[in-house]
């Protein structure tokens, strides 16, 4: 935890650096000498955040604020830059930040009651860590206080607001309706914002599809027993998942990581030694504290060898006809409809990835999810598959006992070495080597 | 053969020494600022009771949250583990354990053999905790052992609605100043604690037979309420505030056996 002046000092450099052109130019050149003890992947997500980053502060490219669910295709299609607020308040937790930017939201009047990763993006806007966006745009699911929160940020900044409203049903007139709506949005974005036109969005979705192709490898080498990604890191690279569909430099990245996959596997030099088990994580990680990846992979021997929110949903797209595509992506989310969608995802993943046990992390900061836990726990008990509901916050970890996981953790552990059986779900399914 | 297990608890660390599978000493003492002073000092009281040296233990398993300082430890458990396996150990017929310490409370699922199946805990604060008892207790200048028996000449239950301690308290302050007779408070207290409890125990499914442990098992006023509110009646089995300690000990005699059985390998 860090004291208070320390964090004046360090949110004022901060924001002397994003908004530096130096800072983006002496970070690029880092990247050759220091880039040495990055992984290939790595360096390739750096340089496409570094350049995204310097183009939104620096106003080169106008930057779009949408909620976690929006497709971000639509946002590089039109030539503008995704800011997920959401995304970058896990950045803020990662860098320490949040402290300080969840206490200004409060102290500006929002109650704790609000979701930590929006109060903690409303933090970041007040201490001018936000880029001025062009426009915000929110879709009307999977979340509920992203849309007043966004459009707070609308409101600040004096830009346009749009809500996707998202049926609840993915059906063909569902599909239609929502692709309306997207339309209508873009047209709108490129008369109200220069810069902005149509023209790339069908290579922005082609973009997005070779993505696709080399995410789907990147999946299949995950189901690897034992593990040759840790969990902890690939739970970092949500981020990237929520917010890079569309980029130019994402395929680039999925195939680097598949080549790292590949790479680790002919070698066996996996992240996590003598894997015991293997656990399917579902819901976001707290963002602030390694303590229980590290006591997970290090201490107990223990692979997260898939996450929910690393999974794959939606089927390729159509670069001819950008909407329904984009339309089609909102509605295939297993978390929208009915809960059952979800449990069949869940399933499938303990299956695919050979699961022991599953984890969620019960977000207290948005509880996004968590009434879906009780289907949850009996669904996976009928089905013999060890479920753990971990409380905690993801970015306010003013209000998290690392203490309380870490005895929870081990007791799930120390559960699943008590079976010291495979779970019905290991070996069910012929395994990639 | 001699071995021991270490509850280094919030508010208590308790010592089991087993000699050949039998209970040989039993000790309890506060943990204080300093579990490792705490944990050597209960382990010296109970082999000075049991007339042994320390060299004679064969092997330390340790529980707890101080599970990790405990340092003559050769083996850590979590507490959900060891309340399980005691448990289970001294009521074969048990499926759930409910366990309230001095900082926290959990439920626990066992299958026919014992093994765990699944647990819950409570979560973020000392709501239906021991600590939340001796908080009420202290304001009520009244001592916990005394909570069974205020229970009984309850005629009901005065309303205690929070379950936060810090509110909770401030609601006894007000039932005091009501007037409302102590029985009455303590039994709300306890009604309070149990309503909590009992809502993390049916979230793992209430199983009979339900076995009682942790400091709090003590507390016949909890007890009562709790078997009123979940319909079933409780084990409180022997040495339930010492099941952590106990449930570690049998996993130090089993660690022992497996020490000897090596060593006899070597040889």
């Amino acid at each position: 935890m860090k004291s208070e002046s320390g964090n004046v000092r360090r949110l004022k450099l901060a924001r002397l650096f994003l908004a530096n052109h130096l800072t983006y130019f002496l970070a690029r050149l880092a990247l050759g000498p220091l880039g040495r003890r990055l992984r290939s992947y790595q360096k390739v997500a750096v340089r496409g955040i570094l350049s995204e980053l310097h183009a939104a502060f620096s106003g080169e490219k106008p930057v779009i604020l949408a909620s976690a669910f929006v497709p971000t295709e639509l946002i590089y299609g039109l030539g503008a830059i995704p800011v997920l607020p959401e995304v970058w308040s896990g950045f803020a937790a990662a860098a320490g930040f949040s402290a300080p930017a969840v206490t200004a939201s409060e102290g500006s009047g929002y109650s704790q009651d609000l979701c930590s990763f929006h109060r903690c993006s409303l933090g970041l806007e007040n201490l001018e860590l936000l880029p001025k966006p062009a426009a915000v745009i929110v879709s009307s699911h999977l979340c509920d206080g992203g849309r007043c929160s966004l459009y707070r940020h609308s409101r600040s900044f004096g830009c346009p607001f749009y809500v996707l409203d998202v049926p609840y049903a993915a059906t063909p007139d569902g599909v239609a309706w929502l692709a309306h709506q997207l339309e209508r949005v873009a047209q709108d974005l490129v008369l109200k914002v220069p810069g902005l036109s149509l023209a790339g969005l069908p290579k922005a979705l082609a973009a997005a599809n070779r993505a696709r192709s080399e995410y789907l490898a990147v999946c299949r080498l995950r189901r690897n027993q034992p593990a040759p990604w840790a969990g902890s890191e690939a739970l970092n690279y949500v981020a990237v998942f929520l917010s890079g569909w569309g980029s130019p430099w994402l395929p680039e990245f999925y195939a680097q990581l598949r080549t790292h996959l590949e790479e680790t596997i002919r070698l066996g030099a996996f992240p996590v030694s003598d894997e015991r088990h293997r656990l399917l994580w579902l819901n976001l990680r707290p963002y602030y504290s390694s303590s229980i990846f590290r006591y997970l992979e290090k201490e107990c021997n223990t692979s997260i060898a898939f996450e929910e929110y690393s999974h794959l949903y939606w089927p390729p797209h159509r670069p001819d006809a950008w909407a329904e595509s984009l339309a089609a992506k909102l509605l295939s989310h297993f978390g929208w409809g009915p809960i059952e969608r979800r449990l069949e995802t869940i399933w499938n993943l303990v299956q695919e990835y050979g699961i022991d046990g599953v984890v969620q992390f019960n977000q207290w900061g948005c509880r996004q999810s968590n009434g879906g836990g009780r289907f949850l726990a009996d669904f996976l008990r009928e089905r013999g598959v060890p479920f753990l509901e971990l409380a905690g916050d993801g970015v306010d970890g003013r209000s998290s006992g690392t203490a309380q996981q870490l005895t929870r953790i081990a007791a799930f552990v120390e559960l699943l070495d008590a079976r010291n059986t495979p779970s019905p779900a290991r070996g069910t399914k012929a395994i990639p080597r | 053969m001699l071995v021991a297990g270490i509850d280094s608890g919030s508010t208590a660390t308790k010592v089991v020494l087993l000699a050949n599978g039998q209970v040989g000493a039993t000790y309890t003492a506060a943990t204080g600022a300093d579990p490792q002073r705490a944990a050597t000092r209960c382990l010296e009281a109970a082999l000075a009771q049991a007339g042994a040296p320390a060299d004679a233990v064969k092997a330390v398993v340790a529980t707890g949250y101080g599970r990790e300082r405990v340092s003559q430890a050769d083996r850590t458990l979590t507490e959900i583990t060891c309340h399980a396996r005691g448990a289970h150990a001294l009521v074969p017929e048990a499926r759930t354990v409910i366990d309230i310490g001095g900082q926290d409370s959990k439920v626990i699922r066992l299958d026919d053999a014992g093994l765990l199946l699944d647990f819950v805990m409570n979560d973020k604060c000392a709501a239906g905790t021991g600590r939340f008892l001796e908080v009420m207790a202290n304001r009520l200048e009244l001592d916990l052992d005394s909570f069974g028996e205020e229970w009984l000449g309850a005629k009901e239950a005065a309303k205690v609605s929070s379950t936060c301690t810090v509110f909770a308290e401030s609601e006894v302050i007000g039932l005091i100043a009501a007037g409302i007779p102590r029985p009455a408070i303590i039994r709300g207290l306890c009604e309070a604690v149990a309503a909590r409890v009992a809502s993390m125990a049916r979230r793992v499914g209430l199983v009979p037979t339900v076995v009682f442990t942790g400091g709090v098992s003590l507390n016949a006023g909890v007890r009562r309420s709790l078997e009123k509110l979940i319909g079933q009646e409780i084990v409180v089995p022997p040495l339930s505030q010492f099941m952590g300690a106990y449930g570690a000990a049998l996993f130090a005699q089993d660690l022992a056996r497996e020490k000897a059985e090596a060593a006899g390998v070597s040889r």
